[in-house]
């Protein structure tokens, strides 16, 4: 992991007047690929519910458009 | 003239001319700008008012070597700083700054420094003042501000909410932020358990020992950061700020109005008397200093005129905020303050972040049932109350509380009554020595009387 250190460094000091610190710009790394997937089954999920939502005829609510419950496995 | 904290970005900075704040706009900047006003960010973000507006205008810039335009942004009435604010304000200034760098993303753009100083308080709701914050967007870039947006927001609300409300007094102390691990330190062993603290916070902190001076190892790999994941890192931010509360109750003055002994009808006229004399003073601002929950301070904004309402106590603060929020009250500001120990100058040559009582001095000043607090609790001379309030306004509502009162019993019923010129004709003489007396009026129902002085 120490080697993406030197790809990144460019990257994330190409524009910024503030050091983004390297651990900083590890931990992301690290972290990105579970964060983004458990982001995208989110979106996903919020879409199919809203089109169930559409769908039925019976139900005059419409869902909940709540971003923070427990949708993800790891809510705090 | 360039202004003291406008020197870290090379991209732009403020100064002010004949009074008035301008932003100069680098060279350097001009693409980031274009987008920013092309995509439409701009527009939907003044729409939503998270970031204060702007105009072009035909001004001369500070430096021409450098100028791409000069901009004007629509001034904040009141500069006030993280270490003054009550925990919700602190919460909803964090949260508008990942909000924003959200919408950012859709647009393309991200944003590439998340100082809490980049947020101000304008007609009662966080916004960000710095527009040059934004940049162009290159997706597989990271977010070079997440060091700071946890530094600045994260570290002190978890330690505000989870250890002590008080450490929030640790933003005077490091001026980027509470280092992380020092925050990672503080916090109970249950914060491990809570997963967005135990990333953002203690591996964070980790991480950032690990790797400190390394930044120029070899080897090259492929790696990137795909928008995707950039989002469900703000995203799992946005619900670790979301999770942090904290609850304003069991601190002295919440409770203040219930026992006090004011009948409900002499509430009424008090209200009355300070009505009629703000209309005497007419004043652009007030400073309403020992507010409590913001219960007179909302006669002031009830009209129109823009109310700095201050207490030490975090609890009164907090419910003044939530209440000022619930009736959508664009004219009052809360603030933590305390009057003995106000916030001082601080950063670069103590100048950065200026001490409040360098934003005065003010039109009006209001201290109501505060006194006796401040020359008995404090054992301050009436004189140094008198020079002071002379210093910071120009008119002066104030409330003189007499010892038969029963507040100031209860402050005596544990000391030795050393005050002895501590009675209503000492504190006219004093006053009046240093102000004109316009009106004096007792408080029909009490003990106290209602004064108003001009300078």
């Amino acid at each position: 992991m120490e080697n993406l250190i030197h790809l990144l460094a460019p990257l994330a000091r190409e524009r910024a007047y503030l050091d983004p610190g390297s651990g900083s710009i590890l931990l992301q790394l690290l972290v990105a690929a579970a964060l983004g997937a458990a982001f995208a089954v989110k979106v996903y999920w919020k879409k199919i519910k809203a089109a169930l939502g559409k769908k039925s005829v019976e139900s005059e609510q419409t869902p909940p458009e709540n971003d923070n419950t427990g949708d993800k496995p790891e809510t705090n | 003239m360039k202004q003291s904290a406008s020197f870290r970005d090379p991209c732009g900075f403020l100064f002010t001319e004949k009074n008035i704040l301008f932003r100069q706009v680098n060279l350097e900047y001009q693409p980031h700008y274009d987008r920013l006003m092309s995509s439409g960010l701009y527009k939907l973000l003044v729409e939503k008012r998270w970031l204060i507006p702007h105009i072009e205008v035909d001004h001369k810039p500070e430096d021409k070597t450098i100028a791409y335009k000069v901009i004007q942004p629509i001034r904040i009435p009141f500069i006030s700083y993280p270490y003054e604010w009550s925990f919700s304000q602190y919460k909803e200034a964090a949260q508008r700054t990942l909000d924003i760098q959200m919408l950012a993303l859709e647009k393309g753009m991200t944003l590439k420094d998340a100082s809490v100083y980049n947020i101000q308080f304008f007609e009662g709701h966080p916004v960000l003042i710095d527009t040059l914050s934004f940049e162009i967007y290159n997706e597989g870039a990271p977010w070079v501000a997440y060091r700071q947006f946890c530094q600045h927001f994260l570290a002190p609300l978890s330690l505000m909410s989870l250890v002590d409300i008080r450490l929030q007094q640790l933003m005077r102390v490091f001026i980027d932020g509470i280092p992380l691990d020092f925050a990672s330190n503080l916090l109970p062993g249950k914060s491990h358990f809570n997963m967005g603290l135990e990333i953002h916070l203690h591996r964070h902190a980790a991480s950032q020992k690990k790797y400190a001076g390394k930044g120029d190892e070899v080897k090259m790999k492929e790696a990137r950061i795909s928008k995707i994941s950039f989002q469900g890192l703000v995203d799992n931010l946005q619900n670790t700020v979301k999770g942090l509360n904290w609850e304003p109750s069991g601190t002295e003055w919440a409770d203040y109005y219930d026992i006090t002994n004011y009948s409900k009808d002499s509430f009424e006229k008090k209200k009355t008397l300070i009505s009629e004399f703000i209309d005497l003073a007419a004043p652009k601002m007030i400073w309403d200093v020992g507010a409590n929950n913001g219960e007179f301070s909302r006669v002031g904004s009830g009209k129109g005129i823009f109310t700095v309402s201050s207490d030490i106590d975090p609890s009164a603060v907090e419910k003044n905020y939530l209440d000022n929020k619930s009736r959508n009250d664009k004219y009052i500001l809360p603030l933590v303050i305390d009057l003995t120990n106000p916030s001082p100058g601080i950063g670069w040559e103590n100048q950065e972040r200026d001490s409040f009582l360098n934003r005065g001095p003010v039109d009006l000043v209001m201290s109501l049932a505060l006194i006796h607090h401040l020359a008995i609790s404090n054992n301050l001379p009436l004189t140094y109350i008198a020079e002071f309030f002379q210093k910071i306004g120009n008119w002066l509502i104030i409330e003189f509380v007499p010892k038969q009162d029963s507040q100031v019993q209860r402050l005596l019923s544990s000391r030795k009554d050393i005050f002895p010129t501590y009675n209503e004709k000492d504190f006219e003489e004093v006053f009046q020595s240093r102000f004109k007396l316009i009106r004096k009026e007792n408080i029909e129902g009490t003990e106290r009387t209602l004064y108003l002085f001009r300078k």
